[in-house]
């Protein structure tokens, strides 16, 4: 019986093995070089908005946002929509502007995102995040993103070969695993996400750390916090800090109390590009079954 | 030895106004320049756990915390529980603490949970098992005991002593200092219809070891030492009369709930502190 393709099962299915393993751990160095950042970045000088932003995108700076205007009295609910129920307050944001300005047409929280002038202050917030290398730019994502070409170029041939093989009646068992493995790799590099850059994520922490005062497990009393407090709290701690701060209005506003959970927020993206390079691990195990007498072996 | 003394006899420096310690208010007390002593509730921290977010970072500036013990009962007519006493003892070793305190109160009877700290009658035999009960928890302590009486809404029909002479008798057969509350002196005498003065008069004033001053609201004809109601001006001069017959080391505000903002809180310390005479803590 001839070699699918002139290449014996054993070879083939180590080197696509290597292969597979190169593109993880090349996409993940790249990645972790994309999203790295400024170390020199600081974060002391952020308002709250800004802090959310990177620990949880655009819905958690809106969240923060509202938390402040709240805890001053400048908003309130009629039904599930956002109304105003007192003035802006002095040398609020132009985020907090415009989101005090789209509750007088009474809107939806889920639909502030959208709303044009939230939306620009939404972009200003983030381009300025970036140019000082705290978030991670739209160019950056689309860089690491193109590592999913090359995971799915290789998806592609693992394909071609499976049928192949299988048409020609050789064992497909740790190629098909293989392939399980690389799709599964392609799918997350083309998903990638990631919002904070390694610098700000790591000086995140240490804001957390600074103010674990606000921290929901303390039931902080944001009455003494005040607005910049509640707004802070939500900021580091996630939409919970807004439930703990006013419950009856967090509700009807629909606060997504999961949407951001303040130490998931920003360092999800990065953790699942470790859990691509990792799925190697289950790769090595198909190598390890290189002796392929009578076993599946690569086609 | 009251708190703030040094062994060799050197003047004790005292503490000044501080506050309770509570985790909602964490970032305010974090905040406060001149703190040099706190209280926290003692079953509220763990003696070899961690310690309660934002308490470390007091004691690293050298802040005194004082463990306040709420449940040991020791007012109750059996024996203080062996394992309270020594959790008691645990936490002050751990939080370095100069005293602890608990309260001439019972909080549990024949094993059933009142859930509050519950008054006892004015008797001898009151006093001979608070007595008992206060030997059995010093023996375990690495520091003094200061005793707190409570605001009671009413008084023991078997109450045969009046309450200085109650307090006074304690003191002196425990040898344990006095955590004088003066919102519930005030609560007490104003419910009693008394003079709160008449009890500053005759209380042992060099054995308070310090001071809770807390706010309260009057309810039903009743005032009620609530703690989560701003200070009363009546209690501030109580204070100020405490101070001109002979100012205690430490004074601090007792807040335990509807936490107000910031600038109330630091409002109500500069008051304590200006009735007190002792320097502002909050700049």
């Amino acid at each position: 019986m001839q070699d699918t393709w002139g290449i014996p099962g054993p070879t083939f299915i180590v080197g696509y093995v290597i292969a597979l393993i190169a593109v993880a751990v090349l996409a993940a160095a790249h990645r972790k070089v994309l999203f790295r950042g400024d170390k020199n970045a600081r974060v002391d000088d952020l308002g709250p908005q800004q802090v959310a932003y990177l620990n949880g995108g655009d819905r958690l700076a809106v969240y923060s946002s509202i938390g402040g205007l709240r805890a001053a009295g400048a908003l309130g609910t009629s039904g599930s929509a956002l109304v105003q129920t007192g003035p802006v307050p002095a040398g609020v944001t132009p985020l907090d502007s415009a989101i005090h300005h789209a509750a007088s047409g009474r809107i939806r929280t889920r639909d502030l995102i959208g709303e044009q002038w939230v939306r620009s202050a939404l972009d200003d917030l983030r381009g300025g995040l970036e140019r000082r290398g705290l978030a991670v730019s739209s160019e950056a994502l689309k860089q690491a993103r193109l590592w999913a070409l090359a995971a799915g170029a290789l998806a592609l041939i693992g394909i071609l070969r499976l049928i192949d093989g299988a048409r020609n009646n050789k064992p497909v068992g740790f190629l098909f695993v293989a392939v399980v493995v690389v799709v599964f790799l392609t799918w997350r590099l083309a998903r990638t996400r990631r919002i904070a850059t390694g610098a700000a994520t790591s000086r995140m922490r240490e804001l957390r750390e600074r103010h674990g005062y606000l921290s929901p497990a303390q039931s902080p009393s944001y009455a003494t916090y005040g607005a910049a407090g509640a707004a802070l709290g939500v900021a580091l701690f996630g939409a919970a800090a807004l439930y703990e701060l006013d419950p009856a209005f967090a509700a009807e506003a629909e606060i997504q109390r999961a949407a951001a959970h303040g130490f998931a927020g920003g360092s999800s993206g990065s953790s699942s590009s470790c859990g691509s390079s990792s799925s190697c691990g289950s790769g090595s195990s198909c190598g390890g079954g290189g002796g392929c007498g009578g076993g599946g072996c690569g086609g | 030895m009251p708190p703030g003394a040094r062994p060799g006899g050197a003047a004790p420096r005292p503490y000044g106004v501080g506050l309770g310690w509570r985790p909602e208010i964490a970032g305010f007390v974090a905040g406060l320049p001149g703190l040099r002593f706190a209280e926290v509730v003692a079953e509220s921290v763990h003696p070899h756990g961690d310690l309660p977010d934002g308490l470390p970072a007091l004691l690293d500036r050298g802040v005194a915390v004082v463990p306040h013990g709420v449940r040991l009962s020791l007012g109750g007519a059996e024996p203080v529980d062996p394992a309270r006493v020594a959790h008691l003892a645990a936490v002050a070793r751990r939080l370095t603490a100069p005293l602890v305190s608990e309260h001439i109160a019972f909080v549990r009877a024949a094993g059933i949970e009142a859930g509050h700290l519950l008054p006892i009658p004015r008797s001898r035999e009151a006093i001979d098992a608070v007595v008992a009960n206060v030997a059995r928890t010093t023996a375990e302590l690495p520091v003094p005991l200061a005793l707190e009486p409570i605001a009671s809404l009413f008084d023991w029909p078997d109450d045969e002593l009046s309450e200085a002479d109650f307090l006074t008798e304690i003191l002196d057969r425990t040898g344990a200092l006095l955590l004088l509350d003066v919102a519930n002196v005030y609560a007490n005498s104003r419910n009693r219809g008394e003079d709160p003065l008449d009890l500053l008069d005759k209380l042992p004033l060099d054995r308070v070891a310090y001071v809770h001053v807390a706010g309260g609201a009057e309810h039903q004809g009743l005032y009620h030492d609530t703690h989560t109601d701003a200070v009363p001006p009546e209690v501030l001069a109580l204070v100020t009369e405490l101070c001109a017959r002979h100012r205690p080391p430490a004074l601090m505000l007792e807040r335990d709930g509807d936490y107000p903002p910031a600038a109330e809180l630091t409002a109500e310390l500069d008051a304590i502190a200006a009735a007190a005479g002792y320097p502002a803590i909050t700049a």
